[in-house]
């Protein structure tokens, strides 16, 4: 177990540095090979990383609507130097072999996603084993996925290139930060969430603490516990770290954490509601969360929509997230400034780049505009190409950015809560399109 | 992430059926209060068809997205790229220039029955008449989606089978100010979204009345209505209202449906409502909603493409003129609908029963009791 965490080596940006050290996240101290690391990032929580702290991803195996790609657990990599060309045909009714976009600039998997190499002497430890690569050198794995960094990721620290965030809707076959377990009793599980690493049960239930208790004194007694069902302790459990016990009565043991006594929602264990924020709206009871979210820019609001809660700007007006891989056998992004955007302009504005500033603008930030945290940011955006501006370049937008990618409204939203520009573009919006950034969805897995 | 496991419906199921016996027809078991709840179980666009196919002499429409690539791409060892041919279909698509468009044809439903209601209470020269023979029926969305396999059998859409199975897109309606399921000549329909699954049967298909249904009335506020109606010999007719309804075809796609001037046809008896409800379906919506749900590749699999629809509600559009271009917003249209009687739970309603175990707004202010 790892108790300090955060960076553990000296990151360049001292504000940066600043900020890991501030960020905090128990994780379990697994074996790793020589030359890497654990840092704990804002939103993802504990990720490995290379000894440059660049962040380590697996493309797990995904079944497609016409297919199947990335890498097979146990096999070698599917991710080759080679660059893809022409269509996979994932994507119903396109067929496959057709010219992809940008090919004068498009990179090789391989490219996009650096294979993370094993010297000539290296040898497996724990879950991290060695699997030869196509060129004969060879690649780390960790519990048999082969191991890459992301182009996106551009500091020490970046997570950029995915999320444990697990997507609803026919996405494409994503990369996933890998990172050391949460340290946490075996009763409970930490989701990811769009309000952050939310602690559950193991069976999915939300877990929630309520104001006034102690570290040694819950306070829900009573009628309460008709409502609130203590999560109880086995009495072979163990105080661990942040993890302690509380006695509720002799021999009733109640599972503590961070000095608050830990509880599940009657209700929704009755109506089976899982990752639920609904118990956050009674009065005094919190959701608890391993590391919350970073906070959205505070000009930002939250918005009742039609199933849960969005992300807002000043006015009201939804935040909209644009999610593409394109359809190669390589999946790559094309979500990001540095990717291709032609995929976008297709569908907010019939390809034309004016059109979409019209349809889903990007959400302006202020030139003084800060925020404080790494996952909220501002970006200076080139209006006519979409990618990222140079520096001081004329007419260039200074927008929001979440995750490094410029976040969006919808010029159809008339008031507050609307959500007409959800699920526009491929597959529900979740191939190529926009989603509401939902941080509540009471009916889906939307918001995680 | 919530949802309802199928077993406890089935569970209550076994329970219901007692009760169902036990109770069947009895009014004033189920209107409590002057109000009666029922909970829509099936709904479907109406279409109007024949075994010959009559009204559709063109024939059935079968050019979706899949054949509209053949055509305009035949596989002719060309080479091709994504941006020229696939993606200017997506980009059509999201940008619909409204015009018709030959490469995109579509076949339309003719003759003059039609199910529906008369909308604006005049018989013109494009209204259907009923297959009950009621003259003056407004539903030009049935010239559009009639010779379309998707919505000419029904449940192919599974339009139902998504509002059945997603509380997202459960719609219940309470009845108010009831005096007799009868005759009354002021009532009040109001809708909402409900919160909780369907009670089925023990088969698992069919579905019971007596179960309960909490109304989402935060995030569901969008989606409440009131409709002014009258009952007479046992049917309910309302007035006309603007309403949406909550659809999703499995929650990655969570929208909704708008339509102008709704009114409801409703047979009421206790255990059940059953009729039509009718009114302008806002085109852009109607179109947008399409897309959003059912995307390229279902549509594909339909044989059904929204392109070739888009430019015919745009045509057949008959109400709802914009104030500026004069042109026409919306299509009349209807929808076959098929409700069970449930017994509704308000969030702030306090009940005399103590069955407040299960009832959220008893439940949260006990918990918030217990709290401080």
């Amino acid at each position: 177990m790892v108790v300090a965490v955060g960076s553990v080596m000296a990151l360049p940006d001292d504000a940066r540095a600043q900020q890991q050290t501030a960020v905090h996240e128990e994780y379990e101290d697994v074996q790793m090979p020589p030359g890497f690391q654990v840092m704990v990032n804002e939103l993802e929580g504990p990720v490995f990383a290379d000894a440059k702290g660049r962040t380590l991803y697996e493309w797990p195996h995904m079944g497609l609507r016409n297919g199947e790609t990335g890498d097979i657990k146990g096999s070698k990599s599917q991710c080759s130097d080679v660059v893809s060309r022409e269509t996979a045909g994932f994507q119903t009714p396109w067929p496959p072999g057709l010219l992809l976009p940008d090919l004068d600039t498009r990179p090789s998997c391989a490219k996009a996603w650096p294979p993370v190499l094993a010297p000539e002497n290296a040898t497996p430890i724990g879950s991290w084993t060695i699997v030869p690569r196509t060129d004969g050198t060879k690649q780390w794995a960790f519990d048999g996925y082969p191991l890459y960094t992301s182009m996106l990721d551009k500091q020490p620290g970046d997570v950029n290139g995915g999320t444990k965030h697990a997507l609803v809707g026919e996405g494409p076959a994503v990369r996933i930060p890998v990172g050391p377990p949460p340290v946490i009793p075996s009763q409970f599980a930490v989701v990811q969430t769009s309000t952050g690493r939310m602690l559950t049960t193991a069976d999915g239930f939300a877990v929630y603490s309520l104001d006034g208790d102690r570290l040694d004194k819950s306070t829900c007694e009573g009628s309460c516990l008709a409502s609130w069902e203590p999560v109880l302790a086995p009495q072979s459990a163990q105080p661990r770290g942040e993890w302690a016990i509380t006695e509720r009565s002799p021999g009733i043991r109640q599972w503590v954490f961070r000095s608050k006594p830990l509880y599940m929602r009657a209700y929704e264990k009755h109506y089976r509601v899982i990752h639920s924020l609904q118990g956050s709206d009674v009065p005094g009871w919190h959701n608890v969360y391993t590391l919350p979210a970073p906070s959205p820019p505070g000009e930002f609001t939250v918005q009742d929509a039609l199933a849960g809660q969005v992300l807002a700007d000043s006015r009201g007006r939804t935040i909209y997230i644009y999610r593409c891989g394109d359809d190669s056998i390589d999946q790559l992004a094309c979500d990001h400034p540095d990717t291709t955007q032609a995929l976008r302009f297709v569908v907010c504005g019939h390809g034309d780049p004016e059109r979409c500033l019209e349809t889903f603008p990007p959400v302006l930030a202020a030139p003084d505009a800060k925020s404080d945290n790494y996952i909220w940011t501002t970006i200076d955006i080139d209006p006519k190409t979409g990618h990222r501006a140079a520096p001081d370049q004329p007419g260039a937008l200074h927008v929001w950015a979440y995750r490094d990618r410029p976040i969006y409204t919808y010029v159809g939203d008339e008031k507050p809560g609307d959500i007409k520009g959800n699920g526009w573009g491929e597959e529900t919006g979740a191939r190529n399109g926009f989603k509401a950034f939902w941080l509540r969805d009471d009916f889906g897995g939307n918001a995680g | 992430m919530s949802y309802r496991l199928r077993l406890l419906p089935l569970c209550i199921a076994f329970a219901s059926l007692v009760t169902v016996s036990a109770h069947a027809g009895d009014t004033q078991d189920v209107v409590r209060n002057r109000s009666i709840g029922y909970v829509m179980t099936n709904r479907e666009w109406a279409v109007y068809t024949t075994a010959a196919r009559t009204e559709c002499p063109h024939g059935i429409n079968a050019v979706g997205p899949r054949e509209w690539f053949k055509a305009q791409f035949p596989n002719d060892g060309t080479t091709r790229t994504y941006l020229d041919t696939a993606m200017t279909f997506e980009a059509e698509v999201w940008a619909p220039s409204g015009k018709a468009d030959r490469r995109f044809p579509l076949y339309q439903a003719e003759g003059n029955i039609s199910y529906g209601l008369n909308l604006d209470g005049k018989i013109g020269r494009n209204d259907f008449t009923s297959p009950e023979g009621e003259k003056g029926i407004d539903n030009q969305l049935y010239r559009a989606i009639g010779c379309l396999v998707a919505y000419r059998d029904p449940g192919a859409l599974n339009t139902s089978k998504y509002m059945q199975d997603f509380n997202f897109s459960r719609v219940v309606i309470e009845i108010t100010g009831v005096d007799s399921l009868t005759n009354d000549d002021d009532v009040t329909l109001t809708t909402y979204r409900g919160l909780d699954s369907l009670t089925v049967d023990a088969g698992g298909s069919g579905f019971l009345p007596r179960g309960t249904e909490r109304v989402d009335e935060r995030f569901g506020k969008e989606l409440i209505q009131h409709f002014h109606g009258r009952i007479k010999n046992g049917i309910l007719e309302t007035e006309a209202a603007d309403v949406s309804f909550a659809m999703t075809w499995g929650l990655s796609d969570v929208t909704s449906f708008t339509i102008r001037g709704l009114r409801w046809r409703l047979k009421l008896t206790p255990d059940s409502a059953e009729g039509i409800m009718a009114g302008y379906a806002d085109v852009d919506n109607f179109y947008f909603f399409l897309n959003k749900v059912l995307t390229t590749h279902l549509q594909t699999y339909y044989q059904l493409s929204s392109l070739a629809l888009y430019p015919t509600l745009r045509q057949l559009a008959d109400g709802y003129p914009d104030p500026k271009t004069g042109r026409n917003t919306a299509i009349s249209s209807a929808l076959t609908v098929k409700m069970k009687q449930v017994f509704i739970q308000h969030a702030a309603q306090e009940t005399a029963s103590n069955d407040g175990e299960h009832q959220e707004a008893r439940q949260t202010k006990a918990e918030a009791s217990a709290a401080q």
